[in-house]
């Protein structure tokens, strides 16, 4: 059949950052999970008596739970949690200028292709190379805005009462596993606070990469919006292929206060071996907004589920997923959205293809409390299917105690059809063509949502995977 | 995950190794071990929590399982009721059956079906007068397996209803069958098998009715429907108990090639439903309309659990469940399509639409999808809402008070659900029942 032919070729699966740079970390924890390991990540930190505390907290919370049953296979990353760095640290001190950064780590990020976007137009950038901020720089006009965009550490060193208020009030350790194995080995990540009533156009950006083999690399990013300010950020991840498992659990949490309006953007792209689990969630106040897109391409198998909790009247959430899964690949992936005010509106938007064995599973909560009078509420998702063996789930889950709520969801499955192609075709297209316009149109209501720069190299990835795809 | 401990005898002393003998020893052998069986496996089974999926949102505890004892047959001496009588009466019918409690207490059947081999009797006679025949499917379907309140029912069950229509035979009028309960604090068990062989033709209408209880009884049904080549089979359960009866409903339906197997399930009565509801569909060009309306009010509790499997190509389900919920009524909506590799071409829809009428009532739905081939069409949808205030104000600005608008409109929200049902005369008694409801 020649809609096999076709479809043979679209192939994410050979990774296209698939190289490996010399590892020379400066500091590495033992391998293995215990609390020695977690006093020696806070002492090499130099953290206040109370993370610590938190941290050996999350830790007994981490060992109590049971691995979840559901979602994803888990079985794999059980097996290899002993062989797991859970703390690597590559450099001594925070690098300001591009040019004291090693040549070697730049290398690792000219291959990634992100200089262009990065050096030229942002100037803001806390890129994270293995478990820790590496490259760091502001732009002046920012720091005169009394915006503070840090890593992590320094977030918690530079300011730590702002820092003690909101750390861990959006995800506490006991709301999952993961999230307790995060708060008591986080590492890198950014500190980010953006004051009121600022505005900010350019988006503030973090690349980052796990390197050392069997490290795992645990994130955790802090988020404050301050009343009627606007900003957005913009996280993407590539990692390099290994042939033993990887692990990457990180921690976003963000308020949005009063009237405020927030945007987080990840494209995540690891490497077929890696578990990617991640909780990712935004206490969304008064008028408040904000939005999740989150882009899911690599891994073995992503659990991710960004949240919106609309905690103030009128506030709103909107979540734009698209997720692709191909030979091997299980994306795990969803939204969720609670309503605990009156008059929250949230949008959900999800758009999955599968290829080959590839599986890609919708799970969503939309949640209306009881009293969050007049919420509104809209999900759709639509998945397409490649070949015979790929797979789709659905799983949404709405649970409404509130009358006047108004809530709706929607889910369609389908596979490119031998109309469309004929369509195009008989307009003087290749066939290659015509499924990499089929694909981009399906995913074109969220691609367009995407800063520039990452719409393109979606688009370039969907097209590279249709070369080649004749013979 | 910790698997709780649970025996028999922890949840009910009623519920026993004992009764399942004395059922075992008063039938057909073979019958007895396979409830002899059913209790093992029963006993074997963790009693659901709601960490289960399929129990995250009814607490077993809601069922008071503890509080029963058990409804046993009393043969001859069975007092029948004049309502139980009364559900029947007036309604066109090619066959009644009429359950009081533990007992099947009449049967009736044209004898014009009869002469044409058409079986309609108890499935405890059936099981020794027509052995090989319910041997070969009783508990095919729904068996031990299904979950743990089936193998309660397959070592317990008294109350059966057996249907056997064979090869080509259309039955013109529905196959009425009434199950009546005359008190609270009793347990009951009943079943039913049907077998469409290819080509047959039958309605068929399960009908629950009593009196309100001040103290709950149980009624843990199972029901076997197998629609052969061609064969169609519309299935309909209208469950009217009275305040204080628990149901529990274990439902599977089997369609062959080209078999139309449609199933509607009303919940208006009763405080707790629980139904499970399975359709497979083995056959290429099997289709199953599956159509269901529960009305709740004053803290019901109505719990669907439906599944759509579609192992072969070219099949086809469309699954339409709708309730209005008043008070501190809670629906519970879950349900599952799943097509397997290799069910190409399937067609496989899904609608879960609620309407929440008060401000305490409680609408939890999960419509969920699992696709394992690729040439196919499959979509669903669940709304919550309320009911819309330009239809109410049209209605009103005509003359018409509220309350009155009200109902209209909901009726017109069960109206796409009753209008799907190929039975004018049910559609009818349904329509009149949920009037009643309504008030």
């Amino acid at each position: 059949m020649p809609k096999n032919e076709t479809i043979a070729g679209l192939d994410l699966d050979e990774y296209k950052y698939g190289f490996v740079t010399q590892d020379k970390p400066v500091f590495k924890a033992q391998k293995g999970l215990s609390e020695e390991v977690v006093r020696q990540i806070s002492a090499h930190k130099e953290e206040p008596e109370w993370m610590l505390k938190f941290r050996l907290k999350a830790l007994e919370i981490y060992n109590r739970r049971p691995m979840p049953q559901w979602g994803g296979d888990l079985s794999g990353l059980e097996q290899t949690m002993d062989e797991i760095y859970f703390y690597l640290r590559p450099q001594e001190k925070m690098e300001r200028s591009w040019d004291d950064v090693p040549q070697e780590i730049k290398d690792t990020f000219e291959k990634l292709g992100i200089p262009e976007a990065e050096r030229k137009v942002l100037a803001g950038v806390g890129a994270q190379y293995e478990s820790e901020m590496v490259y760091h720089s502001l732009k002046k006009e920012w720091e005169e805005k009394g915006i503070i965009f840090d890593s992590i550490e320094d977030g918690l060193k530079n300011h730590p009462e702002l820092f003690r208020e909101h750390f861990a009030t959006v995800v506490p350790p006991q709301d999952n596993k993961f999230a307790a194995l995060n708060s008591a080995v986080w590492s890198g990540g950014s500190f980010v606070y953006i004051p009121k009533g600022v505005k900010v156009d350019t988006p503030l950006q973090a690349y980052f990469r796990v390197n050392a083999e069997r490290m795992g690399q645990f994130e955790r990013t802090l988020i404050i919006v301050e009343e009627g300010a606007q900003a957005q950020y913009i996280e993407g991840c590539t990692a390099p292929v290994y042939s033993t498992e990887s692990f990457h659990s990180g921690v976003i949490e963000i308020v949005v206060k009063p009237n405020a309006r927030f945007r987080y953007v990840t494209i995540q792209n690891w490497s077929n071996n890696m578990y990617n689990l991640v909780t990712q969630r935004a206490l969304v106040h008064e008028d408040a907004t904000m939005e999740w897109i989150d882009g899911n391409l690599g891994s073995k198998l992503t659990m991710k589920y960004p949240s919106c909790y609309l905690v103030g009247r009128g506030a709103h959430g909107s979540i734009l997923s698209i997720a692709y899964a191909g030979d091997g690949q299980h994306q795990d992936t969803g939204g969720k959205v609670v309503h605990a005010a009156p008059h929250t509106t949230s949008q959900i938007i999800s758009k999955s293809i599968s290829k080959g064995t590839g599986r890609s599973s919708y799970r969503g909560l939309c949640k209306v409390y009881d009293g969050a009078e007049r919420a509104k509420s809209n999900v759709e998702c639509d998945a397409l299917l490649i070949d015979e063996t790929s797979r789709t789930d659905t799983f949404p889950y709405i649970e409404i105690e509130e009358d006047s709520a108004s809530v709706g969801h929607e889910a369609s499955v389908s596979k490119v059809g031998a109309e469309q192609l004929f369509y195009l075709m008989s307009r003087g297209m290749s066939e290659d063509e015509a499924m990499a316009m089929v694909v981009r149109g399906f995913i074109e209501p969220v691609a367009k949502e995407l800063p520039l720069e990452y719409a393109v190299e979606l688009n370039r990835l969907i097209e590279l995977e249709m070369e080649g795809s004749v013979g | 995950m910790a698997v709780m401990e649970t025996t028999a005898e922890s949840v009910n002393a009623a519920f026993s190794a004992e009764a399942v003998e004395r059922r075992a020893t008063s039938g057909a052998g073979w019958l007895g071990e396979l409830r002899r069986e059913a209790w093992d496996v029963y006993e074997r089974t963790p009693m659901p929590t709601t960490a289960l999926e399929e129990w995250r949102y009814t607490e077993v505890a809601q069922l008071e399982l503890e509080r029963y004892r058990l409804a046993e047959p009393k043969g001859e001496s069975v007092a029948v009721p004049e309502e139980a009588r009364a559900v029947l009466e007036g309604k066109a019918a090619s066959g009644t059956v009429l359950q009081v409690d533990g007992d099947i207490v009449e049967v009736t059947l044209d004898e014009s079906l009869r002469a044409k081999g058409v079986v309609l009797m108890p499935l405890a006679d059936a099981a020794e007068s027509h052995a090989e025949l319910v041997r070969e499917y009783l508990g095919r379907e729904v068996g031990a397996d299904f979950n743990k309140f089936a193998a309660l029912n397959g070592a317990l069950w008294t109350a059966g209803v057996f249907l056997y229509v064979p090869r080509g035979v259309r039955i013109e009028q529905p196959i009425r069958v009434a199950r009546w309960l005359t008190e609270g604090g009793i347990a009951v068990f009943g079943r039913t098998l049907i077998i469409a062989e290819d080509g047959a033709s039958i309605d068929y209408v399960d009908e629950f009715q009593s009196p309100d209880f001040d103290q709950p009884s149980l009624s843990c049904g199972a029901v076997e429907v197998v629609a052969k080549n061609a064969a169609q089979v519309h299935y309909v359960a209208l469950q009217r108990w009275g305040r204080g009866v628990k149901h529990l409903s274990m439902q599977k339906t089997h369609a062959g090639r080209d078999a139309d197997l449609d199933s509607l399930v009303v919940n208006l009565g009763g405080d707790l439903a629980r139904v499970d509801l399975h359709a497979w569909l083995d056959g290429p060009g099997a289709r199953s309309d599956m159509l269901g309306l529960y009305f709740g009010e004053r803290g019901q509790h109505f719990d669907h659990n439906t599944r759509q499997d579609h192992k072969a190509d070219h099949a086809n389900s469309d699954l339409l469940y709708k309730g209005a919920l008043y008070e501190e009524a809670r629906a519970v909506f879950r349900g599952i399509i799943r097509v397997h590799q290799g069910a190409q071409q399937t067609d496989a829809y899904q609608t879960n639409r609620n309407l929440l009428l008060s401000p305490n009532a409680r609408a939890d739905s999960l419509p969920n999808l699992e696709i394992e081939a690729d040439d196919v069409k499959c979509s669903h949808g669940a709304t919550v809402g309320q009911l819309d205030e330009e239809e109410l104000f049209y209605l009103m600005a005509r003359g018409i008070p509220r309350k009155q608008a009200e109902r209209l409109v909901v009726f017109g929200f069960f109206g796409e659900v009753l209008q799907r049902l190929p039975m004018p005369a049910v559609v009818q008694e349904l329509s009149e029942a949920i009037a009643a409801k309504i008030g």
